[in-house]
């Protein structure tokens, strides 16, 4: 099996236009999380989301979702992209802005509204000669596309592979989760005792992956490599976890022997951490039953960042390359008082890792769940 | 790589059932079949109801996917995965769901139609009803031959990911909101994929993918899945 490595990364977050904002600001324990402005809150449970500042520009068309911009910024940061690379995109909901304006009975462009938009838009953009596929997954919907990419990869049946993530905060989106009473009325406080719920971010991650041979052939330096991925369903619920978190386990499991890793191997877990109660229990159960009594550092940047739904995979994949690089995961925004089992996991300051591998997991809405393993790459 | 079609399902304008059960498979435009759960499943099963009209149309081929291929009981949760493509996915309850939340300004949005607004929804339902528990998730395939949740299946058996797999399509048409759109027949249509058949059922032949990605069922090329599945309903024995 070949392996799959990673050679760029750029991120678009409430905290800044790149990785290096986003990084900086994570470590000093800063949140995007601010009262909503680009729609009217009053009648939800919170006010608040990570939304990221400009996207609406006065001279953006009002028939265009809030994507185009978004994806414009987040490819600008892109080296060169080979222009046969197979793009693999990720979203929950594409431009649904625009479904708000059609149901309000104004001219809008429905194509956005299509999940497969995203990858006509960034297929034209990078003149990619591969039409490539879109993967919807909830939540776990970038953490599948780049599982998908590393096995295009592995399998040999692509060499190089674009995996591009995005969401965005709508009314849609919020009045939702607002109805579900799954949004905290304060900025979220992942695996805090306190916590009550999540807050919307909106985000957007690409990540190119290429195998071995690739890389030397285009000269590149590798930043990190995808070692293992798995991906499962709990089968027990559509919109709540697994109590006793079989799905994640499962997936866990899977990521572990694909990686032919130990558990303790890892040194950094990446955790999901949307700052629910059910959520947060569930992924502490996950650890303890998988990691027993070895406390792995790990972090939830939700408190920072929201949750960026299709988005947050792909992100979290990008700052799990970052922690590796440097040797520490940042702090989880939010948490004070420790949820039982939360301690020894994680922490509200920086913390230093020992070792190569870090373990990223997210989990979504049809009982999905999916878990990657990185490994540390060159020193670019 | 090799696998086994061992069952096929579908919902359509032209009716509704198991393979085994029909001569000839065409997806035509037209009402579909009001479904109820006891046109699916053996025992009425209340959720069913609760659901938007895409999981019903989705679960329902899978159901009948599964049981054509005799995979429908279970005792214990099974690893098998689902891929299902879509045009419109659930635009359809997107709208139902939006239309709740503009009257009272928000006030008023409906929790339980927010559940299924997401695409691959209906296969956690399927997940659920018959113990699924390997890797699910919808991909949009506005392609003519509608081959591509086959092809990712393939792959990931290939892979040596999963020895059984559940593919397929779904959709209800273009939304009417849509003035121009791609025009999609409605209905769903799915199959079962096994590495290896289990089942005291034969299969209906050999599916194969190829390096340069073409596909061939008992030999023989196949252009789109409704072809693909003329073809097993011919040899089925």
């Amino acid at each position: 099996m070949k392996q799959a490595l990673i050679t760029d990364v750029a991120t678009v977050t409430a905290l800044g236009n790149d990785l290096g904002q986003l990084w900086q600001g994570l470590m000093s324990g800063k949140t995007g999380i601010k009262p909503v402005r680009h729609f009217p809150v009053e009648n939800y449970i919170s006010k608040y989301a990570a939304c990221i500042e400009d996207l609406t520009l006065p001279e953006r068309p009002t028939e265009s979702s809030r994507i185009r911009i978004l994806l414009d910024r987040l490819l600008e940061k892109m080296f060169p992209v080979p222009t046969d690379s197979f793009l693999i995109t990720a979203t929950t909901k594409a431009g649904i802005d625009n479904l708000e304006q059609l149901c309000r009975g104004n001219r809008t462009d429905t194509q956005d509204l299509l999940l497969s938009s995203i990858l006509d838009i960034v297929s034209q953009k990078l003149k990619l000669t591969a039409r490539g596929i879109n993967i919807n997954a909830a939540c776990a919907s970038s953490t599948i596309a780049v599982a998908q990419g590393a096995a295009m990869i592995s399998s040999g049946r692509a060499n190089s592979v674009l995996v591009c993530c995005i969401d965005i905060i709508t009314e849609f989106i919020f009045s939702g989760f607002s109805s579900l009473k799954a949004l905290s009325p304060f900025p979220c406080r992942p695996f805090d005792r306190t916590r009550n719920g999540l807050t919307p971010g909106e985000g957007a991650a690409a990540i190119l992956l290429m195998s071995e041979n690739r890389v030397k052939k285009d000269n590149l330096s590798s930043l990190g490599k995808v070692l293992g991925w798995g991906v499962s369903n709990d089968a027990t619920h559509i919109t709540a976890p697994a109590q006793d978190a079989c799905g994640l386990i499962m997936a866990i499991r899977q990521a572990l022997k694909r990686a032919n890793l130990k558990e303790q191997s890892i040194a950094a877990i990446n955790a999901h951490g949307t700052g629910t109660v059910y959520n947060d229990l569930m992924e502490l159960t996950a650890f303890r039953q998988v990691f027993g009594e070895h406390k792995v550092p790990a972090h939830s940047v939700k408190g920072s960042i929201g949750h960026t739904m299709g988005a947050a995979g792909g992100i979290e994949v990008a700052l799990g390359l970052k922690a590796l690089s440097t040797g520490v995961i940042p702090p989880t925004v939010g948490f004070s008082d420790p949820e039982d089992g939360a301690k020894g996991f994680f922490s509200s300051e920086p913390t230093e890792i020992l070792g190569n591998y870090l373990m990223t997991t997210n989990s979504g809405f049809g009982g999905i769940n999916a878990a990657i393993i990185l490994a540390k790459g060159e020193t670019k | 790589m090799i696998a086994y079609i061992t069952g096929i399902g579908c919902v359509t304008a032209a009716g509704m059932g198991c393979g085994r059960n029909f001569d000839t498979f065409s997806m035509p435009e037209g009402p579909l079949p009001k479904l109820t759960s006891t046109d699916v499943f053996k025992k009425p099963y209340k959720h069913f109801g609760r659901m938007d009209k895409y999981s019903r149309l989705g679960l329902s081929a899978i159901a009948f996917a599964l049981k054509d291929a005799g995979l429908e009981k279970w005792q214990k949760k099974r690893h098998i995965g689902i891929i299902a493509s879509t045009v419109y996915g659930c635009l359809h309850t997107d709208i139902d769901y939006f239309n709740t939340t503009i009257p009272n300004k928000g006030l008023m949005a409906s929790p339980n139609l927010f559940a299924y607004t997401l695409p691959n929804c209906f296969l956690g339902e399927a997940a659920i009803y018959f113990g699924l528990t390997g890797e699910s998730f919808v991909t949009c395939d506005p392609s003519i031959s509608r081959l591509l949740s086959l092809k990712i299946v393939m792959e990931a058996m290939a892979c040596g990911e999963v020895e059984k797999m559940v593919c397929g399509v779904c959709d209800l048409g273009r939304p009417l909101i849509f003035i121009q759109g791609k025009e999609v027949p409605p209905g769903s249509l799915f199959l079962a994929i096994e590495k290896l058949p289990e089942s005291n059922l034969s299969s209906y032949g050999e599916l194969s993918l190829e390096k340069d990605d073409s596909m061939y069922f008992n030999k023989k090329k196949i252009s789109d899945l409704t072809s693909l599945v003329n073809e097993c309903i011919f040899n089925k024995i």
